[in-house]
């Protein structure tokens, strides 16, 4: 992180916002979707919340600003389904968000063609929202912005034509953090995040935000057997985010919404980002770029490393 | 009794009662967070910042084992917790927010069956609160009928002073007991003025109405409106000071474990799910619906309170921006028919 | 009936399974008996109260008491093994121990009833809440006028308590109609065949001094009470009991409430009048 924190330019964001605003508008003129899940401002000062919007009238709610931190594709996978799926759905998407709707598809839980995507250029926004009234810089910024590969999503239905100011060089926090933890001993590993995991209490924030976990009913809300002790304590809490890291590796592609949301601060992409980054090392695999048909850890190939095999 | 303590002395105290085997609960930072937890010294303590978690862990932990048992053969044994074992317990430094909702707890701890894992913990716990000196706009404890300087639930209360110190004033005879047993570090106030309290974020509602409003609107489109960005966690309900709702499970091996109360939440689905696979709450407005009713009417109806003391963590926390207190105001400025 | 003061309102109390009975493919009835001899000689209830049972591993399950209050040094209870619990509890021998917490609720006015005639409307699993009155009116025989059961469930097979519908039956000071399903009925079948509502209708019990209490699956009772109403019932006349998920059954863990009424404390003991009143959450 550096010592001193630099303000970063959001100004395009005023831009994206109007632009975000008249094409919600047109699509409802002409019919287009039935929907949008977009950001609409909130009461406290600076905050924006989830919206969705079914008619061209409201389209004057939406924005766009560095308080826009929710990945909307949650709205969209089969456990959250209270959202109006009779047609075509506009949802507005961050880069990040996108590589969420990436993978969905490549697990056949959306179709392409039943959304309209509104793809933000996007310089950064705010790691917590605690306080929304916080401007935007180098050290309150998300630190999946720091190393955000995608500032400008490609393959969108629409784009604001805003030019992207010359991002800032930023140190990668989770490179830097998870370089930390390899260099500990495994004990000292293990203390780490037993302290960290004791800290959670088992409000499955993390869970409910995760675009990926869809599944009909999560292992750890079913007791037949139960696999996983439901009270707060370490047992459970080490077995819940064990069973949600593996789960998610390989589909994970870093909105980083379960940190985010953590109540307790638990450093949960920590854990996603180290799982992408033997995934990158093992099989050169990179989530949320292609629509795959299978992630490596669902398929098998001579060319897998063996090595785990004593 | 109005007396006055330094913020060393403060800190002797803390350390005196420590030492003495007391257990001194605290703001300290844990693993990078603020909560309410044990300290080990005094300095520890820090006081600037609202804990994530409210004070009432102190009395309602997170998880607690409320039994155990042992089978052997057809036999089983039970091994009961002694309430007694709950050790004498002072709370320093709880926000007035967090102070108030003890009382609140109070009521459905001790209506009927008597909780003693609460209720012992509530007689051996002295609170001293603290007067707010900064205020988010997400607090909104003026909302709801409280203030910066609300001193319900607090046996003694402490208000920040100008050049140092505080005014502390004892209500209760807990509160009194404490000035009593270590009156070498209070002195008699001077006239040092206190320090400007949090301005106010909110406007006071009218709690009433919003009751009224709620008695006649089980049904209505506000729920769905609401809810539809809900995505069902129990953050709000687990950093509220006055959520309540918990769960009973066992936890351990066929020979041998324990039985467990810990905290629950109606956002879950399974909060209310029947095993036969019926659910009167089956959908997320049902659940958000049940939150605000059991805050604002049904505890009310019940117990005469309100469960919201305008802390506004769950408002700080929510993962999609859902707003309690925009949505109680919302209420109150709705026309009653 | 558990001390109110002081003590754990969490610890339950040992039991030890006296008799397995199985009534259908899944539904069993266990007789419990209190371990501690000074409980098992002061232990009493009312009908309509319930209980956390603990399978002691797997946690606890809330069903009502299905014995009658009269018939004292036992109680028994009556389930489906559909959770983790109830599998567990069906795993139990007799010998086995068992955890009992309770009684909790409210119960039947029954002093309210005596004098009256008696209807009683069920189906299917939910016989057990009804049984513990049946038993507890038939000892107390003369304090009530006619007592008749309007029973039914899905086939022959899913009827409960088979073994007291035939003494029931053979009992001249009991009118009992039981009843299957259309397509429930095998060859031997010696009951009406039809839904619980509709030979309620035709069954036509008199409302005159009469006191119904209908317990069942949520569509037989819509379409029970209309049925009560057009042989005129009054809603004060009605009575029936809610089950919802509990988890202490103190009025604390704030799971079982339907608006503000708490089914562990207000009920689950409710006339259909106050059931009307009630917001639709059950």
């Amino acid at each position: 992180m550096p010592l001193t924190s630099q303000p970063i330019d959001t100004s395009i964001y005023t831009t994206i916002t109007a632009a975000i605003r008249s094409e919600a508008s047109r699509l409802f003129t002409a019919g287009e979707v039935v929907a949008i899940i977009g950001y609409a401002a909130a009461r406290r000062v600076g905050s924006a919340q989830p919206i969705i919007i079914t008619n061209a009238a409201d389209a004057e709610k939406l924005i766009f600003t560095h308080a826009c931190v929710n990945n909307l594709a949650v709205y969209l996978t089969k456990a959250k389904k209270e959202i109006p799926k009779t047609g075509k759905i506009g949802v507005v998407v961050k880069g990040c968000d996108l590589k969420a709707l990436v993978g969905l598809m490549g697990e056949s839980q959306l179709k392409r063609e039943d959304l309209y995507l509104i793809g933000i250029p996007c310089n950064g926004v705010l790691g917590s929202t605690v306080q929304p009234a916080t401007a935007l810089t180098t050290e309150s910024i998300a630190s999946k912005c720091c190393d955000c590969n995608s500032h400008l999503p490609t393959g969108c239905d629409f784009v604001p034509n805003v030019a992207l100011p010359p991002g800032l060089q930023m140190e990668s926090r989770y490179s830097v953090e998870i370089a930390r933890l390899e260099a500990l001993t495994p004990a000292e590993r293990w203390a780490y995040w037993k302290e960290q995991f004791a800290k959670c209490i088992k409000c499955y924030a993390c869970r409910q935000v995760c675009p990926f976990c869809f599944c009909e009913q999560c292992l750890c809300d079913r007791n037949k057997p139960q696999m996983v002790d439901t009270t707060p304590r370490p047992a459970g809490n080490t077995a819940w985010h064990i069973v949600r890291a593996m789960h998610l590796a390989g589909r994970c592609a870093g909105c980083a919404e379960c940190e985010r949301v953590c109540p307790m601060d638990i450093p949960l992409n920590l854990l996603n980002r180290k799982m992408a980054k033997e995934l990158k090392e093992l099989y050169d695999y990179e989530a949320g770029f292609e629509v795959n048909d299978k992630g490596p850890l669902t398929m098998f190939t001579e060319k897998d490393d063996q090595s785990f095999i004593k | 009794m109005q007396k006055y303590i330094s913020e060393q002395n403060l800190n002797t105290l803390i350390d005196t009662l420590i030492a003495a085997g007391t257990r001194v609960v605290a703001p300290r930072m844990s693993a990078g967070i603020p909560l309410y937890e044990p300290l080990e010294n005094s300095a520890e303590m820090i006081i600037d910042q609202l804990p994530r978690r409210s004070a009432k862990e102190a009395f309602f932990p997170v998880c607690e084992e409320i039994m155990s048992y042992e089978k052997e053969g057809q036999q089983v044994k039970i091994n009961d917790v002694d309430p007694s074992r709950f050790p004498e317990t002072v709370l320093v430094g709880v926000r007035p927010c967090d102070a108030a909702a003890i009382p609140v707890l109070d009521a459905v701890f001790s209506w009927d069956y008597k909780d003693e894992f609460f209720l012992e913990r509530r007689r051996k716990t002295t609170i001293i609160g603290l007067a707010c000196t900064a205020a988010d706009d997400a607090c909104f404890c003026t909302a709801v009928g409280l203030s910066p300087a609300e001193t319900r639930g607090s046996d003694l209360f402490l208000t920040p002073l100008n050049g140092g110190g505080y005014a502390c004033q004892s209500y209760s005879e807990k509160g009194e007991a404490l000035i009593t047993t270590n009156s070498n570090l209070f002195s008699e106030l001077n006239n040092a003025a206190p320090l400007p309290l949090a301005a106010p974020q909110a406007d006071k509602i009218d709690l009433k109405k919003v009751k009224s409003w709620l008695d006649g609107h089980f049904e209505d489109p506000l729920w769905d409106g609401i809810a539809v960005r809900c995505v069902g966690c129990g953050a709000c309900a687990f950093v509220c000071p006055a959520c309540h709702c918990f769960d009973i499970v066992d936890e351990g091996t066929e020979k041998a474990g324990k039985r467990r109360k810990s905290w629950d939440a109606c956002g879950f689905w399974k909060f209310t799910h029947h095993a036969s696979g019926h659910n009167p709450r089956d959908l997320q407005p049902k659940r958000y619906r049940n939150r605000i009713m059991h805050k604002f009417k049904y505890y009310d109806d019940k117990f005469g309170q309100t469960l919201c003391t305008g802390c506004g963590r769950c408002v700080r926390i929510c993962p999609v921006g859902i707003d309690i207190a925009a949505i109680v105001e919302e209420i109150s400025n709705k026309e009653i028919s | 009936m558990c001390d109110t003061t002081n003590t754990n309102i969490y610890l339950p109390y040992l039991t030890t399974v006296a008799e397995v009975i199985d009534e259908t493919p899944d539904v069993r009835t266990l007789r419990l008996v209190f371990q501690d001899e000074q409980i098992r000689n002061t232990f009493s209830f009312r009908a309509g109260q319930f209980a956390e049972y603990s399978a002691f591993g797997a946690g606890e399950a809330t069903f009502c008491i299905a014995s009658s209050p009269t018939r004292r040094g036992y109680i028994e209870c009556s389930f489906r093994s559909v959770g983790r619990v109830t599998e567990e509890l069906r795993r139990l021998e007799v010998g086995d121990s068992m955890g009992f917490r309770g009684p909790y609720g409210n119960s039947y006015p029954i002093e309210e009833f005596y004098g009256k005639n008696m209807v009683f409307v069920a189906g299917g699993i939910a016989l057990p809440p009804l049984r513990t009155l049946i038993w507890n009116c038939l000892d107390l025989r003369d304090k009530f006028g006619d007592i008749t059961i309007v029973y039914g469930a899905r086939a022959e097979a899913d009827l409960v308590y088979k073994r007291e519908l035939q003494e029931w039956q053979e009992r001249a000071d009991v009118r009992l109609v039981k009843t299957v399903d259309p397509g429930g009925n095998g060859p031997e079948w010696d009951g009406k065949v039809g839904f619980v509502p509709t030979i309620l209708e035709e069954t036509a019990p008199s409302a005159e001094n009469t006191i119904a209490l209908v317990c069942g699956p949520p569509i037989m009772i819509k379409f029970t009470l209309p049925v009560l109403e057009k042989l005129g019932f009054s809603d004060e006349q009605v009575y029936t009991t809610l089950e919802n998920r509990m988890k202490c059954g103190l009025g604390k863990c704030g799971r079982c409430n339907v608006g503000n009424v708490y089914v562990c404390k207000d009920g689950p003991v409710f006339t259909a009048k106050q059931i009307k009143a009630m917001p639709m959450e059950f």
